[in-house]
């Protein structure tokens, strides 16, 4: 599938066409943690990003080492060599944002779409390749998070950035749990209108496709899914 | 019994090994490089903390340390311009809504809280992470003997205004000024009496 | 024993892994749609915390003296790969009914950010042992309780008429915005029951 793609469509279908969040539906979890605030929303999708790139740069160059047997946890102690990079660097010169993310900084080793993109793309595909994808998905990682964090920090905090702008009082619903689920459920459904629009397909959870796990996964191999009931659900 | 197929283990295993190896040299060096300024930042917060929570102290002494209820707390002597001590900084913590709140604490020699800050706080963004405003800090300010937190009406001397849903953070908040007013009580009282 | 009981209850009600940390969202939205796969889910969840917690507390406290502190999120999440490799492959060797159970769950848990969460979690907090074992199972319980009361949930909103632009994911999030906001309700309540 990638074969005949050019570079630059590479790049942008991370942005737009697949955005890992609205339409991959990975990665849900700091979506959801960091958005309270654009600044942390910020940092967090940088922070990934980085560690996206670089792995899948990694990944791809040692694609013909790595035996296909280990070639989940090798992946997996490349991206978490490249989190731990991360979140030294982090620490030593953005301390106050790694007091925001907390342990969701760690915690980027088990980002779906970091292991997803490996599986999904870097481990069959050339470095330069790679990279730009990887350059891609970060980007677009981030923009979701700012749009989702924009509306959160607005609403909730009444501020854009840490500037309060909001002259009245804020909702703070919204930069708690509940307002994280409810407004990354509108951004989504924004989101499919947007696609349907363009001719695309609404995001689902690709039940267990969209796992990083799933190449592993036996169920899978045999085509059934996770959830094998499926279509008994009426 | 399958033949034992060196190529199928060893070759997995070894790759995977190195790939390890390497991966930690790689941590190693770049630990290398970054511990000295993630000690050295630390060391430049407290210092800065310090002095914003003890305003009229020149200098501070050394981390000495004091121990209350088997638990042994830092804290730091505050001096003046001619060295004579002129009140203390106390390190405590109390377990908020998120974790561990990191709190310092200046106290004067009569005893009343001259300032406080937070070292380190992981509350809820928008409620607990509040206690970082000046005006819920600002509280502390000139206030002595056991602080309670109250949810409504005007605070009296020793008492609180709590955030606006947030009262456990304010409640930790609180216990971690009067554990470093205890503090203040025991190393004040060896060091006066 | 209060402090038991509080860590439990804390992890379980006020700090909901799930619901107000946000880790584990993946099979919270993904695997919850019927009540025997979400209960069959949290169970290795549950089971594979325990176990991660129990092995990589005393593994930090290895690192941590010979001042490896840095390493500490790579050995952990080897350690939990391992661990459920190990554990699949006992489990299917020797307990061959359960693995028919839970074995299609536990590749799944490999990556999972709540398993992972919980173990930096414990350390971070500075729980003693058996304060992280029982916070691990607090944790553990609290995804069972999400899990299964969000498959309920899903199950009613199979049978509703949703408007078109939220169909699929986008009520499902709202569906778990509303149960997160039922939780939100035990805010304060083991610090008053235990005061």
């Amino acid at each position: 599938m990638a074969k005949q793609k050019s570079l630059k469509e590479e790049f942008t279908k991370g942005i737009v066409k697949e955005n890992p969040v609205l339409r991959l539906v990975l990665g849900t979890c700091p979506t959801l943690a960091t958005t309270t605030s654009m600044e942390s929303a910020i940092g967090m999708g940088i922070s990934a990003a980085i560690v996206l790139v670089c792995s899948n740069i990694v990944i791809s160059a040692l694609r013909k080492v790595i035996p296909q047997k280990v070639r989940i946890p090798c992946y997996i102690v490349v991206i978490a060599s490249f989190v731990t990079i991360v979140q030294l660097l982090v620490k030593a010169f953005v301390p106050s944002l790694d007091q925001q993310l907390g342990v969701y900084l760690p915690l980027i080793v088990v980002n779906c779409i970091i292991l997803g993109r490996a599986e999904a793309f870097a481990g069959k595909n050339g470095i330069v390749a790679s990279a730009v994808d990887g350059l891609g998905m970060g980007i677009g990682f981030t923009c979701a998070l700012i749009v989702i964090s924009a509306i959160r920090e607005l609403l909730g905090a009444g501020s854009l950035l840490g500037h309060g702008i909001l002259p009245f009082p804020a909702m703070t619903i919204f930069i708690l749990a509940p307002g994280g689920f409810f407004v990354f459920g509108l951004v989504m459904a924004c989101a499919n209108k947007l696609a349907e629009a363009g001719g695309g397909k609404k995001a689902e959870l690709g039940g267990c496709k969209a796992c990083p796990m799933a190449s592993s996964c036996e169920k899978l191999a045999k085509g059934e899914d996770c959830e094998k009931e499926k279509e008994a659900v009426k | 019994m399958k033949k034992f197929d060196f190529k199928e283990v060893i070759v997995p295993a070894v790759s995977l090994f190195l790939i390890c190896l390497v991966a930690t040299a790689l941590l190693a060096v770049t630990n290398r490089v970054t511990a000295p300024k993630i000690e050295q930042l630390a060391a430049e917060t407290e210092n800065e903390t310090k002095k914003e929570v003890l305003k009229q102290a020149n200098s501070f002494s050394q981390a000495k340390t004091v121990t209350l209820d088997s638990k042994v707390y830092t804290y730091y002597e505050g001096l003046d311009s001619s060295g004579k001590l002129i009140g203390y900084v106390f390190s405590t913590s109390a377990k908020g809504y998120g974790g561990d709140i990191s709190v310092m604490t200046g106290i004067d020699g009569e005893g009343v809280i001259k300032g406080v800050s937070i070292l380190s706080i992981s509350e809820t963004a928008g409620l607990g992470m509040n206690a970082k405003n000046e005006d819920f800090l600002n509280q502390y300010n000139e206030k002595s003997g056991a602080l309670s937190v109250i949810k409504n009406g005007a605070a009296k001397d020793n008492e609180i205004q709590a955030l606006t849903g947030a009262t456990i953070t304010s409640n930790a908040m609180t216990t971690a000024v009067n554990l470093a007013q205890s503090l203040y009580q025991k190393v004040g009282g060896e060091n006066n009496g | 024993m209060k402090i038991f009981f509080s860590i439990l209850l804390t992890a379980i009600l006020t700090n909901n892994y799930i619901l107000s940390k946000f880790l584990g969202i993946c099979p919270f939205l993904g695997v919850s749609k019927k009540l025997n796969t979400a209960v069959g889910m949290s169970a290795a969840v549950i089971f594979v915390m325990l176990l991660s917690s129990a092995v990589t507390y005393p593994l930090n406290t290895f690192l941590d003296k010979h001042d490896l502190g840095y390493l500490q999120t790579i050995v952990f999440i080897l350690v939990i790969a391992a661990l459920v490799q190990l554990v699949e492959i006992v489990l299917k060797k020797y307990i061959p009914a359960l693995y028919a159970s839970l074995g299609i769950y536990l590749p799944l848990i490999t990556t999972n950010c709540a398993v992972l969460g919980v173990t930096i979690l414990n350390i971070d907090n500075g729980y003693s042992f058996s304060h992280a074992m029982i916070n691990s199972l607090g944790a553990g319980l609290g995804f069972m309780v999400a899990m299964v009361m969000f498959a309920g949930v899903r199950s009613r909103l199979e049978s509703c008429q949703v408007p078109k632009f939220l169909q699929g994911l986008p009520i499902t999030l709202v569906a778990a915005s509303l149960t997160s906001l039922s939780f939100l309700g035990f805010t304060g309540l083991v610090e008053n029951m235990f005061a």
